[in-house]
This record gives structure tokens, sequence and C-alpha cells, in this order.
């Protein structure tokens, strides 16, 4: 296929070409990306489960009391706090280790605008989606790339939140701190995590639920897409891993000198290796 | 079990902090800080017609602490025996606690980053022994004990002999440290030190007044609409992907 | 013979009540210490006494891992009885002072300088010795004076006489508490000493004359004052300042200063109109009582209204309230009474109304000492000197005996003018001649006259800047000092310094650096006991009681016989006078031809736009010890002047400024915080005495405050005695910028 033929919406599919496609399996989650999101689940539930039992005291209080009262009895609010901290400062050095490791690939700010940027498609998309809903228009989504509006949202919410949550804790965890900047802290800590909680909400829904989105759900597990899903979701990531798969070929067959128009088509993007990961997905 | 309180006699405290000595030596209260400090009334009157006396305060223990509800973490609580800790472990040192004693009691100690305040030397007390002040005050002018034991000193001195408590008409916590002594002279030495007003740390206002309800109101919408979009998908049985 | 026999009785009849007594180391209520509270088995309690001043406080240590972690009173104390002071408490924070003596060090830049290099003990006793031999050589061993203060120092006392100098002097007669101990000593036979033997617990009304007590900290002192108030005493306080004491007293006369004799001529003669006095005691035990009486005729209270600025209703209501609640009335003998240069005369006055109140050696007056026979170490005997002492004690002034403390200023008086002969060394132990001195221009001018000059102590106090050599040494904690052998209490009792904890750096104890010092100058005879136990053990033998029981409960009390009438043959006479009488009119006195009954002599008055300088002590300090002590130094970093209202107007002073005090002599003090208040006359200017210290190696004090030391550069000498009356220095307060 020319890569110049390749129009810029998904065209129409027919059954055979559909039926080929869901054969296909794209890789689209390295399997550090996989890890670490799981990681991060395990974490949160961990921390979510002891921090919602450490805050006790009527005024404050998120969980209801029965809960509070359950964690504090069985555990200790002592042993949860520092289980909290625990797991806490574990989160943080992984996560360290990844931004370093990683920083290339996740947190270039290049990468940050290529993979969670929200574009003109993205706006486009978020109206007509919500609309969708609500029934209220007919009209078709435009076409996302890796990760579509709403995913890029949550991550966008995740990326900001993170850091604050984790410093918020580490000015509550170690007592180096004057008191006002601790009390600060303190509500920065839990308004960012109930932000991050309300993203929640809707990325497990999505994400678990939502049965439309169940590949994205596998992709989690296996690392992997099946290629009309990714066609049909994330057009514009199946356009260039197309483009790839493309000069990949020509690479092998060997240049055509008087073919300029092939050469004209060699992307202006950096090569992406195959299979490397754009970002941490919904 | 016990409600344990400390009368302090006027009459005979000379002012000479003894008592602020051996509580800085015996729980490591850093410089410029105190769990329980001596401030002498300023002197009234005319030459030569003059009063002045001096005035002890720690921690009151509350009956009703005010500084209990503000404290996030549960961290400062009340033990059974009426003495109102603070649990270092889990206090992250938010000084909301600080900001809610009207009597001002209670300090964030830099040198661990929590809060400290007198506790009547709960673990001393635990140990069958008297609160360290009480122990050294030479003039013997502080008295200590359990105001459940009716044979106890501190019953006869608040509910047979009067002792009084820093109280004012808009505040009564039932602070358990009471005081004795000649009548004009603590008349003189209460209204010289009046407790203050409860207050709330801006952080803690925040969250209370504002930001819980909007975390609850973001988390409850989404919760919400995202139990519509699942009631929606159920009943209309949106198309599979495979078709 | 009635077959009830009293017990005192029976006791003079077997005469063995001496014996008896001494065997019977009561430990009533004693309770052997058990480990600290805080449940860790490897705290130890240490039983020992303070010294955060001299009142000598019973303590208990806690200490772990050689540690010590903190400092209680020791409830088997039978004077203190748990209860311990501010400064007590903080005694921890003196032990680990950053600022203190470490090691020997010998001066390497000039006098004053401040420059020295560590050097060992070895070498650092070696010059002790040599310099000391030499000045020997050159002029003889009168020529070394030594200044000590403290238990401590008492061991190097022993070989500075063995060494051969009679000059010895601690501020603690002349420029402290002297004076009443010659008033007293001439009336009752017997000095007050220390512990006062004062009851103020059992008293129906107390007198305070200049005392300041709640300021002045002294525990049991305290715990007394709190409890006779507290059982319904009645309390009359002479003061122009409002002290704390005076806050709680039933009157309070702010009587003009120096005016005190006049004041107490007229309670006598109110007590005498009105025969307020113990006519059964008097006849019993007293002379002169018709002298007395008709020496007083003439000073009514009408006369001494104008001359103490109090209302004769005053006087009299006030001498009339002792003589209703007589022989219960505690006069208190005052402690630092070098006020006026009149002062053993005031002294007498006191000692005269509590005998006519017929207070001396009754219950809620005076009670008297019981006699402890405590050991003594033979000594080779003291090498005799044909020059007699330098300070005039015995000669010039012939109540300061060879029992006294010797008269600090005269030997300074004897360096500067090298007569009646040449002083050419300085031996300073725990004494700081520059604060506790007057007229310290004079102090500085005689150091510099010294050919050698050594400080023994335990911080770096201004006057080690001067010397050629400093000896560390160490704290009360981490040393043995002679125990404590106390008889002015109602239960006399032993009470051990022990150490705490081992001496930290090379800081050595007092008992160390004299053995060593005796050895380097071939004295080692003078100090035939081995070791602080074999010390303890001598001197405590013949008391039956042992020193493993001294030092694990801390004090062993005895029976006491404090009022008459629990006295015995075996104490004496009750009052060892040359009469054997109470001597209302002193026959000594009479014999040197000094006043025998007071006189009242009016002091000056401040001169226009000045106040007298008056000074005291605040609760949480000692004199100029404590002000290095951070925790202390938390409490009360500097010192303020207090003055009235009035004198500050005239003078532009507003409250909270910042001033500096001049005097008449032109003299300046550091700048000083003014402190403008109704609790002080206008023609007074007090401020606490200890603080400005001239010290840069006292970080924490140093430049904090003012001191009134160079304030007092006039003192007024009491003629008797040899005392500097030091309250007689008028001051100006200026602004600190118009400075």
């Amino acid at each position: 296929m020319n890569a110049k033929s390749l129009p810029l919406i998904p065209a129409t599919l027919t059954l055979d070409q559909m039926r080929e496609m869901q054969q296909r399996q794209i890789k689209k989650h390295h399997v550090a990306i996989v890890l670490l999101h799981w990681f991060n689940a395990l974490v949160w539930f961990i921390e979510l489960s002891t921090g919602l039992g450490l805050i006790s005291a009527p005024a404050f209080r998120i969980a209801p009391e029965w809960y509070t009262t359950m964690m504090t009895n069985a555990f200790g609010a002592v042993n949860l706090l520092r289980l909290h901290i625990a797991i806490g400062m574990v989160w943080i050095i992984v996560f360290l280790v990844y931004g370093v490791f990683g920083y290339r690939d996740y947190l270039h700010h290049e990468v940050l605008i290529r993979e969670i940027g929200l574009d003109r498609d993205d706006f486009e998309w978020l109206r007509i989606r919500t609309l969708l809903l609500l029934k209220r228009t007919k009209e078709a989504l435009p076409p996302q790339g890796n990760y579509n509006a709403g995913q890029k949202l949550f991550a966008l919410l995740v990326y900001a939140a993170l850091p604050i949550i984790a410093l918020t804790g580490l000015v509550m965890a170690f007592h180096v701190f004057p008191p006002s900047l601790v009390a600060w802290a303190m509500l920065l800590h839990l308004v960012a995590v109930g932000m991050v909680v309300s993203g929640l909400m809707v990325h497990a829904y999505m994400g678990a639920v939502f049965p439309e989105e169940k590949p994205a759900f596998f992709s989690m597990i296996t690392g992997m897409v099946n290629e009309l899903y990714a066609y049909r979701h994330h057009y514009k990531w199946w356009k260039e891993i197309k483009e790839e798969e493309r000069l990949w070929e020509q690479e092998l067959e060997g240049p055509k000198l008087d073919d300029t128009s092939a050469r004209s088509e060699v992307s202006p993007l950096k090569p992406r290796e195959e299979g490397s990961p754009a970002d941490n997905g919904l | 079990m016990a409600r344990y309180a400390m009368v302090i006699d006027t009459e005979r405290c000379v002012g000479c902090q003894s008592c602020t000595v051996a509580c800085k030596s015996e729980w490591d209260v850093p410089e410029g800080f105190a769990r329980t400090r001596v401030r002498q009334t300023g002197v009234r009157g005319t030459y030569p017609k003059l009063m002045t006396t001096f005035h002890v305060s720690q921690c009151n223990n509350c009956d009703k602490p005010t500084c209990v509800p503000a404290c996030p973490t549960g961290s400062t609580h009340q033990a059974e025996d009426g003495t109102v800790r603070v649990n270092r472990q889990l206090c992250i040192g938010c000084g909301s606690c600080v900001a809610a004693c009207p009597y001002g009691a209670r300090f964030v100690n830099p040198v661990i980053g929590r809060v400290d305040k007198c506790d009547f030397c709960s673990p001393r007390l635990q140990a069958g022994v008297q609160p360290a002040c009480v122990e050294t005050c030479p003039a013997k002018a502080k008295i200590f004990g359990n105001l459940e034991d009716r044979s106890s000193d501190v019953y006869r001195l608040v509910y047979r002999e009067g002792a009084v408590r820093s109280e004012t008409s808009g505040l009564r916590i039932g602070p358990n440290v009471y005081y004795a002594g000649k009548e004009e002279m603590l008349e003189l030495e209460m209204s010289s030190f009046l407790p203050g007003e409860p207050r709330t740390v801006p952080a803690a206002w925040v969250w209370t007044a504002l930001a819980k309800k909007f975390v609850y109101l973001a988390v409850g919408a989404t919760f919400l609409g995202q139990a519509v979009a699942f009631f929606h998908q159920l009943s209309s049985g949106e198309k599979q992907f495979e078709e | 013979m009635s077959s009830k026999l009293t017990r005192r009785d029976f006791l003079r009849k077997t005469g063995t009540t001496a014996a008896i007594t001494s065997a019977i180391a009561t430990t009533a209520g004693a309770q052997m210490l058990q480990p600290g509270h805080r449940g860790d088995t490897r705290v130890e309690l240490v039983p020992s006494n303070c010294e955060m001043c001299f009142w000598r406080c019973g303590i208990l240590a806690e200490v772990k891992d050689g540690k010590v972690l903190k400092i209680q009173g020791n409830p088997n104390h039978p004077l203190t009885q748990g209860k311990l002071c501010a400064r007590g408490n903080a005694g921890t924070a003196l032990l680990n002072d950053p600022d203190r003596l470490k090691y020997p060090l010998i001066r390497t830049g000039a006098r004053g300088e401040g420059k020295f290099r560590k050097a060992s003990w070895d070498e650092a006793l070696d010059l002790l010795a040599t310099r000391l031999n030499d000045i020997k050589k050159k002029y003889g061993p009168e020529a070394v004076a030594y200044f000590p203060h403290g238990v401590s120092s008492g061991f190097f006392g022993t070989v500075m006489k063995a060494f051969g100098t009679p000059n010895s002097a601690e501020p603690a007669f002349a420029q402290c508490r002297g004076a009443r101990d010659v008033g007293y000593q001439l009336t009752f036979g017997r000095p007050v000493n220390s512990p006062e033997p004062i009851d103020l617990e059992e008293a129906k009304v107390i007198v305070l004359i200049g005392s300041h007590i709640g300021e002045n900290v002294f525990t049991s002192q305290v715990t007394a004052f709190a409890e006779g108030l507290k059982r319904g005493a009645k309390l009359i306080v002479v003061d122009p300042r409002f002290s704390t004491a005076a806050s709680k007293a039933d009157w309070w006369m702010p009587i003009r200063p120096g005016s005190d004799i006049a004041l107490m001529l007229a309670w006598m003669n109110v007590l005498i109109a009105e025969e307020g006095y113990d006519a059964e005691y008097l006849e019993k035990y007293a002379l002169g009582l018709k002298e007395l009486s008709e020496y007083v005729k003439p000073f009514t209270p009408e006369w001494a209204e104008p001359l103490t600025d109090l209302s004769a209703s005053m006087i009299r209501e006030t001498a009339l309230a002792m003589a209703a609640a007589r022989p219960a009335v505690a006069i208190h003998p005052g402690r630092h009474v070098s006020w006026y240069g009149d002062d053993t005369q005031r002294a007498r006055a006191m000692a005269i109304l509590t005998a006519l109140l017929g207070a001396y050696g009754r219950k809620g007056g005076m009670f008297l000492p019981t006699k402890l026979k405590s050991g003594r170490i033979p000594l080779p005997p003291m090498p005799e000197s044909d020059k007699g002492r330098a300070d005039g004690g015995g000669s010039k002034f012939p109540l300061a005996s060879e029992e006294s403390q010797g008269l600090t200023q005269e030997l300074v008086e004897a360096t500067l003018t090298g007569q009646p002969y040449p002083i050419k060394a300085w031996i300073v132990f725990g004494q700081n001649v520059l604060e506790s001195i007057p007229q310290r221009q004079k102090t500085l001018k005689a150091i510099e006259q010294l050919e050698f000059m050594a400080v023994i102590d335990v911080l770096p106090v201004e006057q080690s800047d001067y010397a050629d050599l400093v000896l560390p040494e160490c704290t009360y904690l981490e040393r043995y000092d002679p125990p404590a052998i106390v008889t002015t209490a109602k239960r006399p009792f032993v009470a051990v310094r022990q150490a705490a904890c081992e001496p930290m750096y090379e800081s050595k104890p007092g008992w160390w650096i004299a053995k060593q010092a005796a050895k380097h100058l071939g004295l080692e005879g003078y100090f035939p006991w081995q070791d602080p136990d074999d010390h303890l053990r001598r001197l405590i033998a013949p008391l039956g009681i042992r020193e493993s029981e001294l030092k694990s409960l801390g004090a062993v009390s005895f029976a006491g016989r404090p009022y008459i009438e629990d006295r015995t043959e075996d104490d004496g006479p009750l009052f060892p006078t040359q009469s054997g009488k109470i001597e209302l009119v002193s026959s000594v006195l009479k014999d040197l031809k000094f006043d025998p009954l007071p006189v009242y002599v009016p002091q000056d008055s401040p001169p226009e736009g000045f106040a007298r300088l008056i000074y005291g002590r605040a609760p949480m300090h000692s004199f100029a010890r404590s002000e290095n002590n951070k925790w202390l130094a938390d409490l009360m970093p500097e010192n303020q002047v207090w003055i009235g209202p009035a004198f500050a107007a005239k003078g532009g002073v507003r409250e909270g400024q910042k001033v500096v005090l001049q005097n008449q002599d032109g003299i300046r003090s550091a700048p000083i915080y003014a402190r403008v208040t109704e609790a002080i006359r206008n023609d007074c200017a007090y401020m606490v005495h200890g603080f400005g210290a001239n010290a840069p190696k006292l970080r924490e004090a140093h430049r904090k405050g003012a001191s009134d030391t160079p304030l007092i550069s006039r003192v007024k000498v009491d003629p008797i005695m040899g005392g500097t009356g030091m309250r007689v220095n008028f001051v100006r307060v200026l602004p600190a910028e118009e400075a």
C-alpha cells in the first residue's frame, strides 16, 4: 500500500479486510510499561486503603467512620502509617528509576507533546464523544493517536498529581519542615489524591468495563492489540505503524533510484524502533 | 479509671521557675519553648498599695479539649485517665492543634518536627511517680492527684475549697489545672491571663470548608457518570466489537 | 521519784547522750533508692548534693551508661526532702556546657589577652610549684594569697596553709554574711552559719529585712517560707523594692535605704514601752535589759517616721504584731548583709529584737544547732608565720577572726600597696574576683602587679584570661567533695557529694588537684588519706555511719535538739558568750571601743538626679555563676534596671528603653534595659547581680545585660569586722544612644 494513499481519516473497510486485520496483533505497550501499570495499581490500592484509614478525625475524614475504625482496630494506626510511608517510598523510588532510565522515552518534552499533548482532533473528539453519550449528535469521531483524548486527559492529570502527592507525602513523613508547610502539604496531598481518584473512576470503567475498550484492557496484560482495534480507535497511530512497516520493507528491498515518490515518503519522524511504546496509556 | 488534675496554689508559688526547668530536663524541651511556664502579672495598684502574683500554666488536659477534633491524624487523643496525649508516631507536625488550643499550651518542637506539650508526665504516672514539676517545686505549690479519689488533696481543693479554672463565659472546655489562693490574688491572676480563642489553621479551614466538598463532588460525579454509562451500556446493549 | 521520766531526764542521767545519739543514725523515713522510673534497668540513681549555689540541696542524678540524664531532688535529704530549684535542675546543662575549661592552660599572650596553650597536668603542676617556690624564696610564703570559694577549694586551702601563707579570703565574709555572723555571735555567742537556723514554718510572724526569699532561692528555705505562710503566719517585709516576698506580705514597708537601724530601734522602743517582750525569757537568759530600755526611750515611732519614710502607725502596728506572736517570731538574719558599713550594728539590732521577743532557741523563732562529732584528719603541724595576716583580720579588724573567711578587699589592697608586706602571687580557686570583690578597677590593677597568678575553675570567667596558669576543675557532678556536715538544721545531718559520672575532658576534682600540687611542692604529708573513700570514712567514722550507707542514701540525719527545752548538758552552754547569757549590750564591743548598742547613723541621700544602686538575685540564676547555662539563660538571658516612674521621667527614660548607668565617679555600665515600675522607690535603682560578664569564652553569657560590679567603685568598710558595705553608690540613668 502506498503511504501517500493512506487517507487522513479511516476509510470504511471490507469485511475481509476487517477479518484479516482482526487476526493481526500490534505491539502497543512495552513490557516495562505493563509492569509499571500494575505496580502502580497495586500501590494505589494499598495507599488508598491505608490512607483513608489514617485520616480518622471527623473534620478531616473522607472514608466513613466504620471504615477508619475497622482499619485502626485491625492494624493499629501506627502500622497503617508505617506501611503507607514505606510503600510510598518504594513507589517514589521505582518511579525515579523509571524516570532516570526512561527519560528519553517517557519524560522528554517532545515525547510528552507527541504522545499526550492535545491537538485539534482531541478537542473535537471530546466534544463529539460527550454529545454521543447524550445521544445528541450523529457525527463521526475524529481520528486519534496512540492515546485518545480521554486517555490523554487522564495522563495529564496523573503527571501533574503524582509529583504533588509524592512531594507532599515526603513533607509529611519527614519532620523537618515548618508546620504551616506541613498543613498545606496535607491539603494538597488530599486534593491531588481526590482528583486522581475521580479520574480513576473513568479510567477503571473505560479500561475494564466498557466493552468497546476490551482490547485496551488486554493490551495492559499482553502488551498487544489487534490491528482492527488500532485502525478503528487509534487511526493516526495505526497510520504511523503502517508507514514504518513500509519504510522497513523498502529498506530490506533496497532503495529504488527512480522512485522519487518513495524517497519523499520517508517519514520526517524519528525512526521508531519496532515495538517501542509511546507512553503509558490508559 | 482516673481523672488527673493539678491545683496550683498561688499563695505558695514564688515564681522561681524550678518547674519549668525540671520539665525541660525531663522531656528534652528545646530552648525557647516550654511545656509549663511561669509568668508574672504586672504590678497593679499605686505605690505603696501594690499587687502582683505569678501564673503557672501548662496543658490543662481539658475535659472537652478543642485540640483533639482539630488533629487530622488522630495523633492527639484523650486517654482514659483524662490526660490528652500526642502519639508522636502519628503526628505530622501540621500545627492544627497548636492553633486550636485557647491556652497556648502546645508548640511544634523544632527538634523532632512534631507537636509537644505537657501531658501530666504520663509515662511517669504510669510508673507510679509524680509529675516532675510537682516533685521539684520548692514551695510545694503544685498539688497533683486524681479527682475521682475523694480522699485526695486535689478533690478537697477543687470540690470543697473552691479552686478556680481558667474559663470565660465563651469558653468552658473543662481545663484540669485549677488555681487556689487568696481571692484578690486569684482575681488578678485569672484576669491577667485569660484564655484566647481556639483557631483553625488556614490549610485546615480550606480543607474542611471547601476542598473536601469539592473532592467528594468530583469523585461522586465521576462515579455517578460511570454508573449511568454502565447502565446505559447494559440497557442499550452496545454493539460488541466483533460482529 | 515520779514514775514518769521525761526522755530528757533519762538521757541526762545516763550521761551518754552524745554517744547514743551519735550511734543512733536515725534514718527515719529514708528509703533505699530505686532505679529510675524510666523502665530501663540500666538507669542508676546516684545521690549527691548540688553546687549550682552553696546551699547543697540533696540531689539524685539519673545515670545511664556513665551519662547523667537528669537531676532531681533527693527525697532522703532531711533538709530539702526531694525539692530542687531551677538551677539545681539545670546542673546537666553545666555538665555539658561546651565552654567549660577542659585542659590545663599556660598563658602565651599578654595578661588579659586570653591567649593560652594546652599543657599536660604534669607540666602545669610543675610550673605551679616552680613559680610558687620562686616567690617563696624571694619574698617568703606569705607573698602568696589564696582566693577560694566552694567546698572543693578546702583541699587546696590545706596546701596553701602547709605552704606557709596565712593569707586566704573568701567573699562570703566581707562581701556577704560576715557582719551578721559577727553581730549574732556578739549577742548570742554563736554565728548564724548556713543554712540559717530560722524556724519559718512554725513562725506566727515572719520578718524579712531586705531578704528577698522567692527571688533569692534556697530550696528548703522557700519550702519553709511557703509552709509558714500557708499556716497563717503574718509577713512583714522591709524592702525599698516590692519584691516577690513583699507581694505576699501583710505589711510591705518601703523603707528609705540605710535607715533599718532606726526602724529597729523604734520597734525596740514599742516592745519595751508596751511590755511586748518576753520578760520571763529575758530574766532567765539575758543581760542588759535595763540599759537597753533606757537607751531606746527616745526612739519612738514618731522619731523614726521621717528617718525611714514609714508611718509611725505602721511601725507601731508591726511591733505590736510581733509582740502578740512572741516567741514565734522569725526575724530572718539575712544572708548578704554588706550594705552600708554599719552592718554589724544592724545585725546586732536584729539579734536584740530576736532576744526581746524570746525567739532565740524557741519554736517559730530561731532554733539552736545540734553538734555532730565528725572526724578530724590529723595533719602535721602547719608552719607558723611571724608576719601575720596581710588582710588585717584579728588586728585592724579585731572581729575578723581566725575562723572567719578572710577579707578579700584587704588582700587586694595589700597587693596594690605592698603593705604590710608584698603579695606577689594569687591562687584563685572557684572565686570570681572581678565580679565578687567591689572596686574591680583596683582588683585589675592588683592583678597587673602580680608575678604569678593561677586560676582553678570550672568555667572560663573573665579573670582566667589574666592568669598565667589555668587549671580545669570538673563540676560537682563529677567529683567527691568533703561531705556536708550540717548542724543548723532541726535534724542535723551528713550529706555526701560523690561523682555521678567520670570527669569530662581532662578536668579533675579539687581533691586530686590539691593532692597533686602537694606532691609537686613536697607537701604530701598533709594529705595522709589515700582516696576520697578513705577521706570520707575518716570524717564520718565517729558518727557511727558507714560510708556505703551514706553513699547509697545520700544523707543520714540524727536527732536534733533545736529548742531550749530539748537541750542537754552535752550541748554545751545555751549562750556561749563571755557572760554565758544573751548580751543585749555587747561587752565585747564595749571593750573594743565600739558602740555597745546599735546607733543609727543616717546614710547620704542620693545627689540630685541620682538614685541609690541596689542589687539582688533572680530565682533562676546564682549570682555570676549561672549566666552561661543554656537552660537558665533561656529563662533569663539578661538583667534589667528597675527604676521608679518619677525617677525615669526625670531622666527622660521610658519603659523597655536601653539605658546606661553612670555612677557618682563617672563610671558607666554596659547597656541594660530599663524596667520602669511602681514596684521600687524613686530614690533607688535595682538590678540583679551577675550579668554583663566580660568573658568572650563564655559565649552564652558574654556581654548579656550589665554588671553592677564596676559601678560599685565606693565601699563603706565596717570597722568592726572589715566587711564592705556596697549599697553606697549612686547612679544616673542615661538613654543608651546618648551615652
